[in-house]
């Protein structure tokens, strides 16, 4: 079977160019062998948040080229980079999702553990505050629990804030609501998990025409008149930004919900948002099924084999490889050596395993790991055993050249080399069926 | 002998991943969800079996928690297994009944009026969901009155003159409910000059029996096919079953469930829409007119669990004039025997609620699927009509 192009990979790398392809009206595949990164991430973008000593940046775009050669961001030059965010902007608006911005800079968002992040997207929900000052503006701050929700700890978070002279003179005071009070009949709340509150809440308070009023009202009466009152991410999956508007316009309050631990629902409803469009494009999702090898020919690769049909290559003119890092399973890595585990293309490494990281795990020096990946050349195509592969391009973490963690800049970089993957692949129609592909 | 216990679990990364996609969990708080009920509870378990949670039983196999895995764990199985190992399984007359699918098609297709006419009868409905808990509110499937193998005799002469011969497991409903896909698919090998032939014996693959704990029944079975594969194998290409449930048990469920080895016969079983997309790829494409409608496509969980939606919508797009919507991926809610249970009634509807709206919500002639368990679901819960894409294969042969 034959398609356009098919992507290996269902995370914000491979979304994103199976959602361009898509809509340029190729026959797209995307095979991803389990769920992404996505169930963990925040929910807001981050483009770049520190330079390489670790100073905040205010202007993403404009710091691209300070960036080290080799840089994926550099590959793609500042102009790319911001068109690739705004057609990602543009997609989640149409799967229902505003994404916010300010402007060219990048704005804080706040961590359930009270650190500040720099940010460059956030969804309405999480209230991005202003790098410069986070705190203005803010004369008391509500910490609001859903008494016993056991992945969220306000007592954590207002110690987190405390440390930030920003937030010297800002009150903070903690609050709970209790399960009862918002008719949460569960076996025991203290056992619950952020996405199972979210679910109890549809079926037991919004399913209820006075729903959303009982809920409205626990919280003015949990956090007073506070400047800014935080909720850990608990009270949707789907709708949570509309929910979290309608219960300002309900309480008067300024509400800012914050993604829990995993599983986190702000990334769930991003993964859910750009499934769903892929899926309205006309894109083909094959879920659970993983690429175990690829059929190449010198420098191109002809076809791809999967763990469940082994007997029935697929076919495809391009391919994408966004198979992400160690945790989704793209790298693997032994007492040696770094692989690229689905097609061992060759990677970025340095020197000897006792090098690749640092005796500290949390110290804030650079782990060199953290730079290991796929090398590519300028268009991110990959090499094989040197030779370049000119129809395959690898977007994501599963790139070598950069530090999503020590830069903030996982979200941007998955993005743009995903959307840059699908840009040469349209452009390549364009050139064969001699009319125009959509270009953004 | 030394019994190596089975670690794989041991692979979870205690993400969570598997938790959101349970649509159990999701309708269901009774229910702990995957990651509790599969690899965490299973080391309380090993190391008492005292720690064996009730829970499990709302568990219905669906295997959504093993496609969203990203470390690969066969939580379902792990569930299964469990349940198996710990008496989780209620083996009462309904169990029985509903799960040995052969025997009670064997028994009811001979009388099919009667029976079809009975089961739609409210006091029988009542009855049987008194005292046996079979819930009153479903619709059952009705019985054919001529098998799928007595229609298939009739031509197994027409069949035997094809160059090219394929085996096509039929399953239980094929035989016994609605020969209707069968007959479909013979049609369509046929006019890509290929011919079916059958098992010389085959006994239910086995789906039913593994959801209600008859893991010994099952396994008799498996070792049955498994050696009536083996022999008709011989003269045929491959072995083909057009219900998604079968071709996964068949293919992967047997060594890794049941403990049958099928190494020697594993790659030359497929499901139907599989081999046939194959054939297309290959040029091997029958004349097909346009057939001008409008469907909504389900995609059924263990076809999902597969691998095999792909192929699906390879013969789907290959129908010209056929316009195909694909809905969201979530569960209908039956998974075959499950719903059928009074005490699951509620939920399996409630799993089910959010593609019966969609369907609802959409303009569309048909929903398609590929599932008889799903067809039943939403049929009964929305006023579409469900076919299977050889159906509409068959339609557009010229
Ligand atoms: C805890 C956490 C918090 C984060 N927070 C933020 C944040 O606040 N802001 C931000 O911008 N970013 C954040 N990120 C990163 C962000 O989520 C990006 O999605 C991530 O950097 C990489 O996306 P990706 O698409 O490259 O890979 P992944 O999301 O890892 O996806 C890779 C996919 O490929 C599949 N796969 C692997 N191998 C195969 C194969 N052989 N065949 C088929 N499929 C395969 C995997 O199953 C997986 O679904 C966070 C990440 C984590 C883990
Ligand atoms: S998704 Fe897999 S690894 Fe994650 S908790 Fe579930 S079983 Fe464990
Ligand atoms: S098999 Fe289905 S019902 Fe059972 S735990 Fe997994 S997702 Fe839930």
């Amino acid at each position: 079977m034959k398609y356009n192009s098919i992507i290996i990979g269902g995370g914000l790398a491979g979304l994103t160019s199976a959602i361009r392809c898509a809509e340029a009206g190729l026959k797209t595949a995307l095979i991803s062998a389990g769920d992404s990164a996505l169930t963990f991430a925040s929910g807001s973008i981050d483009v770049l948040g520190f330079r390489q000593n670790n100073a905040l940046v205010d202007y993403p775009f404009e710091a691209i080229s300070q960036l080290p050669d080799g840089h994926p961001y550099r590959k793609l030059g500042a102009d790319q980079v911001r068109q690739s965010l705004n057609f990602f902007t543009g997609q989640m608006a149409q799967a229902g999702i505003e994404m916010s911005c300010h402007g060219q800079q990048n704005h804080s968002r706040l961590t359930a553990l009270g650190a500040m992040r720099p940010a460059w997207l956030s969804q309405p929900g999480a209230k991005p505050l202003s790098l410069a000052e986070p705190a203005a503006g803010l004369r008391r701050v509500a910490i609001i629990n859903i008494a016993g929700c056991r992945d969220f700890q306000p007592a954590l978070l207002a110690a987190g804030l405390k440390k930030h002279t920003d937030f010297a003179g800002v009150e903070l005071t903690i609050g709970d609501i209790r399960a009862d009070t918002i008719s949460l009949t569960a076996r025991n709340v203290y056992e619950l998990r952020s996405l199972e509150i979210a679910r109890l809440l549809k079926r037991d308070l919004f399913s209820r025409p006075e729903g959303l009023t009982t809920l409205a009202s626990a919280i003015n009466k949990a956090a007073g008149n506070a400047d800014l009152v935080v909720l850990p991410s608990v009270l949707a999956v789907e709708n949570g930004n509309q929910l979290i508007h309608q219960l300002e316009a309900h309480t008067g309050l300024r509400l800012c919900e914050l993604a829990t631990l995993p599983p986190s629902l702000p990334g769930m409803r991003m993964a859910s948002a750009l499934r769903q469009r892929y899926r309205q494009l006309g894109g083909l999702l094959l879920e659970g099924d993983e690429v175990v090898s690829g059929n190449f020919d010198n420098d191109r690769l002809l076809s791809i084999t999967t763990r469940l049909n082994p007997s029935m290559p697929l076919t495809a003119d391009h391919f994408v490889l966004a198979t992400g890092s160690f945790f989704s399973r793209g790298l693997d890595s032994n007492p040696s050596s770094l692989t690229d585990k689905t097609f061992n293309l060759d990677v970025v490494t340095a020197g000897q395993r006792q090098h690749w990281s640092n005796q500290h795990f949390l110290n804030g020096s650079q782990h060199p790991f953290c730079y290991f990946g796929i090398e590519t050349n300028d268009h991110f195509n990959p090499y094989q055993e040197g030779q370049v592969i000119g129809n395959l391009y690898c977007a994501g973490a599963v790139l070598g050249g950069f530090n999503p963690v020590a830069e903030a800049s996982a979200g941007g970089v998955a993005i743009s080399t995903g959307w840059l993957a699908a840009k040469q692949i349209t452009a390549q129609y364009s050139d064969v069926r001699g009319n125009h592909v959509e270009s953004h | 002998m030394l019994n190596l216990i089975n670690t794989s679990f041991d692979n979870c990364l205690k993400c969570t991943v598997c938790t959101t996609r349970c649509p159990v969990a999701e309708a269901n708080p009774d229910y702990p969800g995957p990651k509790q009920a599969g690899p965490d509870g299973e080391r309380l378990r090993i190391k008492n079996p005292q720690l064996y949670d009730e829970a499990l039983k709302h568990c219905t196999n669906c295997k959504r928690c093993e496609v969203a895995c990203p470390s690969g764990v066969h939580v379902g199985t792990v569930i299964q297994l469990a349940k198996a190992r710990h008496g989780g399984f209620k083996k009462g007359p309904r169990e029985f009944m509903l799960s040995h699918t052969d025997l009670m098609g064997s028994l009811s297709s001979p009388a099919a009026p009667i029976v079809n006419a009975m089961t739609k009868l409210k006091p029988v409905k009542k009855l049987l969901d008194k005292t046996l808990g079979i819930d009153q509110r479903r619709t059952f499937p009705k019985y054919t009155g001529e098998t799928f193998r007595s229609w298939f005799n009739k031509q197994s002469g027409t069949q035997a003159s094809f160059q090219r011969q394929i085996s096509f497991f039929h399953g239980c409903f094929t035989n016994f409910n609605d020969p209707t896909v069968g007959k479909d698919l013979v049609a369509v090998l046929n006019a890509m000059n290929i011919g079916v032939s059958l098992l010389k014996k085959e006994k239910c693959c086995g789906v039913p029996l593994i959801a209600n704990g008859f893991f010994n029944k099952a396994r008799k079975n498996a070792e049955l096919n498994m050696s009536q594969f083996a022999h008709s194998l011989t003269k045929t290409e491959c072995v083909i079953a057009t219900e998604p449930s079968c071709a996964m048990t068949l293919r992967d469920e047997y060594p890794e469930v049941l403990e049958v080895d099928n190494s020697a016969v594993k790659d030359r079983i497929f499901f139907a829409a599989a081999f046939i997309a194959r054939e297309f790829a290959r040029g091997n494409l029958p004349d097909m007119k346009p057939v001008p409608l409008r469907v909504a496509y389900h995609s059924p969980c263990h076809l999902i669990k597969a691998g095999g939606v792909i192929y699906t919508m390879e013969l789907l797009n290959s129908i010209p004039g056929l316009e195909v919507i694909m809905l969201d991926q979530k569960c209908c809610g039956l998974s075959g025997t499950y719903g059928f249970k009074k005490e699951n009634y509620r939920t399996s509807q409630s799993i089910g609620q959010g593609i019966f709206d969609q369907i609802e919500a959409l303009d569309v002639d048909y929903v398609v699927t590929d599932c008889q368990s799903c067809k039943m679901q939403v049929e009964m819960n929305t006023d579409r009509t469900v076919l299977h894409p050889l159906t509409l294969l068959a339609q557009s042969l010229t």
